[in-house]
Formats: structure tokens, sequence, C-alpha cells
């Protein structure tokens, strides 16, 4: 009865299941990859302050589950698009783009030589040299920052599998980033 | 899903003829509080005697059961018989204490204690406590107690504030919302009124066993836990310790027996309060020595003597800044009563270069602060009040092939939460999968915590990968968890909500209910009636309100479709049948799911105009400023 040793995961879509609510209506926004944060912020305390499951703690029961649900909804719409590259992925999925169809066709062979050649250095440089992982890091930001732009100017051109293809570098990317920031004490 | 009550942006609620009663408790490991605000007055609700901590100490033996200084007397005399510290235990696995050498358990799977009453369960402890504090409070307050908002340690995990809500449950005690320690200590200075610039606040909990350090954002009406740490092991206890240990090297003490040891905590624990005022005290140690002897201890000596252990708290503090990656913060919140050593608020005044509050009595200032968000949250005050936002301490995920870990929640994430992933079969035909819900941040399945596991049935036969398994995780305002699976082609659909193995089952609850102290006088069909029929009144009202007011949304069709199912609930209501008034009101709850998706948008469009509105307010307001 072991049936779990079985059950393979297989992580399509991390939207999935997501409310058909356009989060970018939802929050009073253009869908487009670079938002007004303050505007965002100001929608999202503005909506939380209005359905959160507190608001409705002496009302009936369905009421209050409706206010959870409503708020988690309002809580998966913000975190997704105050992150660039949920926001970026968000913005392919609304526009009916697939994703496990962009990833097998991946990023280009030119990429790929740079994002290996980059986490070579990362690996092998010591831990305790704090100089050059933060230059390094400097150095991977600007490429990130660069794919972010090209994701940017393909979405305003409708460019949707140039737009994947960036969004994929911005994945690759970000990960290096987190993976580059000195931690350990 | 049903109706919303939603006022328009900026009308008052509605307001209630009387003013409902909310309590703030505060259970402890050691003590447990309860408080109640009333709108201007704020305080600590005492026993006859005067005493406002109830010792979170319960007897089961045979003069019944006793809780609180009573039930100490017996810790000496019936060790076995009388639970302190249960909430230790609260939410956690057998596994976690057999080698307790101090902590007697119960035959059995479970994780219960053994006494002569029984065997009792860290939850039916824990009941016992509010049950206590509940009797405490009512003749005091001017009605009865509308719901109570309980503490719990920032870190407690799902499990853990599952099995606090159940002890609520057994004892009666309606409860609003679970909140955060540290979030009550702030509430109770009125941080939250001054939220509308961003702040960062630390809470600096140092009780008798525990040390906890919480850092906390405030912005714009928000409150935030932004990370959590501490030490399990570290407290007052200790200071006591190690000046007991002190004077028995004074009076040339080698081996203590049992009795002497008790007498040199009691005089080191009176000597430590005593300096807490004074610069030196004398301790009469003749009960100790052949001698009459008194020593002298001065405040620099305990201070060198506890320089340690406070150096240990610091540590954890500066680990918790960085882990939350800030620097500085801009206020110091003292709670727990050992920050009442003078050498302990030094420090952290240093350590924060800030002079920290301690305004508030350090033991009551988190059943208070829990005192005034009940009062918001029973309804006398609605609007302005800032939120208090939660996070969930640690991931929560699933186990999927060879034992690993598929993150489905990360930690911190702000809550109310809801989050779905999919997922596939592995075989060709498979029909069925165990879900195993897992909690903790580490890759590997044996090295997490297992909440629950739930089977999903009825799958199709088909290829391997073929099948579509959504599995979508919840979590509420107060951090409690709920997991379904659904395999989208064919609906096939489990659900659970996450009682971990070691809680109470509904059947035991319920049993507990029937045999408890609470319900012995009084006619269970009787409150369950009443129960069922204020929850579908409730529910009937909202409705008519919500149709008169925007019964334009529906068509003439699903109008009358609703008004159906309102009539067939308010004929079952006249029966006296709980659970078909209970089943009446889901089916009209759930026909109404559509009106209130309708409505929920509505309003929203009317919520962003009012945003809308305060930015063409604010952006004047800017223009307006030179």
């Amino acid at each position: 009865m072991r049936l779990w040793r079985e059950f393979h995961g297989l992580n399509v879509n991390a939207t999935a299941g997501a409310t058909a609510r356009d989060y970018f209506s939802l929050f009073q926004l253009e869908p487009d990859f670079s938002v007004d944060e303050a505007a965002l912020e100001r929608a999202y305390h503005s909506l939380l302050s209005q359905f959160h499951p507190d608001r409705y703690a002496g009302k009936a029961q369905f009421e209050q589950r409706v206010a959870a649900q409503f708020c988690a909804d309002i809580n998966s719409g913000y975190r997704v698009l105050s992150d660039a590259v949920l926001r970026a992925e968000y913005l392919l999925t609304r526009a009916g783009v697939d994703l496990v169809k962009a990833e097998r066709e991946g990023v280009g062979a030119a990429f790929l030589m740079t994002q290996i050649m980059l986490r070579e250095r990362l690996e092998e440089m010591p831990p305790s040299d704090g100089q050059a992982r933060e230059a390094l890091t400097e150095e991977i930001r600007g490429y990130y920052q660069t794919s972010c732009g090209e994701f940017a100017a393909a979405v305003g051109d409708a460019a949707w599998s140039e737009a994947a293809r960036h969004w994929q570098e911005m994945c690759f990317l970000s990960k290096l980033l987190d993976d580059a920031r000195p931690r350990g004490y | 899903m049903v109706l919303l009550q939603i006022a328009e942006p900026g009308a008052t609620a509605e307001v209630h003829g009387d003013r409902q009663i909310g309590v703030g408790i505060d259970l402890g490991t050691t003590n447990s509080l309860i408080a109640h605000f009333d709108g201007t007055d704020l305080r600590v609700l005492e026993d006859e005697s005067g005493q406002a901590s109830l010792p979170s100490v319960v007897y089961y033996g045979a003069k019944g059961t006793v809780v609180g200084t009573a039930a100490e007397t017996y810790s000496s005399s019936e060790p076995t018989n009388t639970i302190a510290s249960a909430k230790r235990m609260l939410g956690r696995s057998r596994a976690e204490f057999e080698d307790d050498p101090y902590v007697a358990l119960a035959e059995g799977e479970g994780l219960a204690f053994n006494t002569d009453a029984g065997s009792k369960t860290p939850v039916e402890v824990s009941s016992a406590i509010l049950n206590e504090l509940k009797l405490r409070a009512e003749p005091q307050l001017t009605g009865p107690i509308a719901g109570a908002v309980i503490t719990v340690p920032a870190y407690f995990d799902d499990a853990q504030r599952q099995a606090t809500r159940q002890a609520a449950e057994l004892a009666g005690v309606k409860v609003l919302r679970l909140l955060n320690e540290p979030t009550a200590a702030a509430v109770a200075y009125g941080l939250d009124e001054h939220a509308e610039e961003s702040s960062l606040l630390a809470v600096y909990d140092l009780g008798g066993g525990t040390f906890d350090i919480s850092l906390l954002r405030m912005r714009a009406g928000l409150f935030e836990v932004l990370a959590t740490g501490g030490d399990s092991a570290l407290g007052g206890d200790d200071f006591d310790r190690a000046l007991a240990t002190y004077l028995m090297e004074q009076v040339a003490l080698d081996a203590p027996n049992p009795v002497q040891r008790r007498v040199l905590l009691s005089l080191a624990r009176q000597a430590k309060e005593a300096l807490s005022e004074a610069e030196s005290v004398s301790v009469d140690v003749s009960v100790l020595s052949a001698r009459s002897e008194e020593i002298m201890v001065s405040r620099s000596t305990l201070d060198g003597l506890l320089a340690p252990f406070i150096e240990r708290t610091l540590a954890a503090c500066r680990m918790t800044l960085e882990d939350a990656g800030v620097e500085t913060v801009d206020r110091v919140v003292l709670v727990g009563g050992s920050t009442r050593t003078p050498a302990v608020r030094q420090a952290v005044a240093k350590c924060f270069d800030l002079e920290p509050l301690c305004s508030l009595d350090p033991d009551q200032v988190v059943a208070m602060g829990a005192a005034r968000q009940a009062d918001v949250l029973v309804g006398n005050r609605q609007g302005d009040e800032a939120l208090l936002l939660d996070v969930i301490p640690l991931s929560l995920g699933l186990e999927t092939y060879g034992g690993l870990v598929e993150r489905i929640i990360d930690r911190n994430s702000t809550i109310p939460v809801a989050r779905a992933q999919e997922f596939t079969t592995a075989r060709d035909g498979q029909t069925g999968l165990v879900v195993n819900v897992v909690q903790g941040e580490r890759e590997r399945v044996e090295d997490c915590r297992s909440l629950a596991r739930f089977e999903l049935t009825g799958i199709p036969p088909m290829v391997a990968g073929a099948a579509r398994i959504e599995v979508t995780f919840r979590v509420d305002a107060d951090g409690i968890l709920e997991v379904s699976a659904v395999e989208q082609q064919t609906g096939a659909r489990s659900d659970i909500v996450v009682k971990p193995a070691f809680g109470l089952d509904e059947g035991q609850i319920t049993e507990m209910l029937k045999a408890g102290y609470e319900y012995a006088s009084e006619d269970m069909l009787a409150r369950k009636i009443g129960e069922a029929r204020v929850e579908a009144e409730a529910l009937l009202a909202g409705l008519q309100a919500a149709l008169a007011a925007d019964g334009d949304l529906l068509s003439a069709e699903e109008t009358t479709e609703l008004q159906r199912d309102m009539t067939a609930l308010e004929t079952v209501m006249e029966q006296n049948e709980p659970d078909e008034i209970r089943a009446a009101t889901e089916v009209l709850g759930r026909a109404s799911e559509v009106f209130a998706a309708r409505r929920m948008d509505r309003s929203i469009q009317a919520a962003l105009q009012g945003v809308a509105l305060t930015d063409l307010e604010s952006a004047e307001a800017e223009e307006n400023t030179p």
C-alpha cells in the first residue's frame, strides 16, 4: 500500500490553481512588466484592510471562509506581482504562452555558455573572498537586468516566444544571484 | 462560498446595540492570564485572592481536578498527578518525550500523562487551564464571553496551533484568533496605532524557562512578524540556579540533598528579585549550615553570575537581526518576568542602542494586547484598526518520489494563503496515491515533520503521466492548514483539515465535550440546535440584505433558485434537528457562491475606486507641499 513511493512530482505550473481573477486588474495596474511598486503596495494594503478575515471575525463561518479565500487570492497576487520573475511568468501565462513547450525549446547555446561560465566561477570562488564574491554578484546582476530589459521589450512587441526565452534567462540568473549571496554567519 | 457583508468604503459599520465581550488569554508555559478591555479600561482579571497569574499546573487525583496555585501544592507529594508545563508538549509527538525523565507517559500510542484520574493529553491539561481562566473571568464581566484571542509563540507550528485551538474548543471558549505573543505585546503598547510610518520593532521575551526574540515590521496599518529566534532552554530559572550554586559555594555545601536544593533555589530567587530594587541584600542561610550565617550578595555579584546567560540572549538577538537582514530597530519591547532584572534591561538597551519599553508589567503585557485585539475582533470597533498579519513559521510541502519534499508554501508567506501544484502518476494504471503532508525546511522527508497522511482514490486507470492531480494547500489566518487533492479529469477528490496525528479527532472531542465540565449541566442537544440556528439565521439575514442591495447581479432564474433554498432552510429550522439545519445551511451557502463572487467583484471595484481617490488626495497633498 505504499503508493506514495510511486507518486512522482511534476511541477507543471507554479500558478496552477490560481483563480480566474486577473491580478493586474485586482490591483488596478496596467498589465505590463514594469509595475508601479508604490501603487501595488497601496492597493494591496487597501484590499487587505477591507477583506482580511479579522474583519469578519464575528460574522458567520461562511463569510469568514470566503474572506479567507479571497484574502489568499490577494496575497498570491501580491506575491506574484511584486516579484519580477513571477510577474514575468504570469504575463506569459496570461498571454497563453505554453511554458512547458518554451522550457523544452530552451534558452539558446550562447546564454547557456554564459550561465555555465558564471556558475563555475561562483563554485570555484572561496566563500571567504567577500570582495570577489561581491564583484561577481554585481556582474550577474548586470546580466539579470539586461534579461529583464529584453523581456520587457519583447512583451511590448508581443514577441512572446522571445519573451519566454528571456524569462528563462531571468529564472537562471535570479537563482544564481540567490546562490551567490554571502551567507553562513 | 457565501455572501460577504461588505461595508461601503468609508461608511460606518452597522452598530450593535450591546457591547460584545472579548477576552485575551495568555496561555503560558509557567503561568497563564486572562485580560479584558471594555473600551476604556484594559485590565488583567485577578482571582479572589488578588492573584493575576494562574500557575499553568493541573492536578488530577483523588481530590478531583485542581488548577493553579492549589494544584502546585501537590507537586512534591503526588508528582505524577501534577502536570506542569504542558504547553511544551502541545502538538508534539510521543517519540519526542519518550526519554524525558520528568514526564510519566501513559500507555498507548498518543502523547498523554499517566495520572490517577486516567491518562490526560496536553490538550486536556491546557483546556483545564483555559476553563479555569474562563470561570475566573465570567463573574467579573457584564455578560457572556463572545470570544477570546489566545496567544501562541510566533514559532508555533501548525500542529501546535491546532492543539491550542482544540484545547479552547474543549473548554467551550470560542477562538476569535490565535495571535502571536510578540505581536500581542506590541499591541498592548498601542504601537499598532502609530503604524502609519514604517518602523521596526524587536520584542525581547525572557521568561522562566524560555527566551524568544521576534522582529516585527509595522507599516501603513499592517503588522508583520519578520523573523523569530531564541533559545527554548534559557530563562530566569537559569539565573536562580546560578545564584543558588554561588550560595552553595559560600556556605561550603558540597552535595545538597533535594530539600536543601529546593531551599537554595528559593533563597536565590528571593535574593534575585530583591536585587532588582536594592544594591545589595543579605541572605539568611542558617537553615543550610550549622553556623548561623548571613551572606551579602551585591548586585554586581549577581550581574557577574548572570552575564553569560544574558550574553546568550544577545547572541540570539544579533542572529535574528541578521536573519531578517536588519541592522537597527526603532523600538524594543520587554516581555517576561526575567526582564525585571536590571542587568537584562541594561544589556538590551546597550545591544539595541535604545531605551526599551517596559512601562507595562512584563508578565501581563501579552494578555493585555490579546484583550485589546479581542475587543476589535468581537466587532466593537471596526474599520480603521491596524491589521495584524501573520506569516507561517515553517514551509509546507508534500512527499514525492524517493522521499523528497516538494515545497508548496514557503516559510514566511503571509497568511491566509492558498497554493496549488499539479502532480501526476508514475505508473501505468495507478488508481490511488497517498499524500504525505510535511512541514520543515529540509530536502528529505525524514528530516521534516509529517503532519498528516491521506489517500486519494478513484483515479481511473491511465498511462503513467496522464492523470492530472491538483493538490491545494490552504492556510487560514490562524496558521491552520487544509489540504485537498483533486484528479482534474474525473473530479475524484479528497479533503483533509490537517489534524495532527497526536491531536484529537472530532469524535474524541465530542466525547470529551459530553463528559466535560463545561457541558455537565447543559443540554447538549439544545446547545447544538441553538448554535445551528444562529449560523442559519446569520446566513439568511445576510442573503436577504444582499438580495436587497445587489439583487440585480442575479438573473430572475438564479434568484428563484436561491429563494427556493432559502425557504428550504427556513423550513428545516423549525425542526429540532441540528445536523439537518447544518446540512441545509451548507447547501444554501454553496448555492450562493456565484452571487457572493459577483458581489465581491463589485465591492472590489468600489474599494479600488476608494484607493484611486486616496491616491488622488495624496498626490494633491504632495503637490500642495512646497
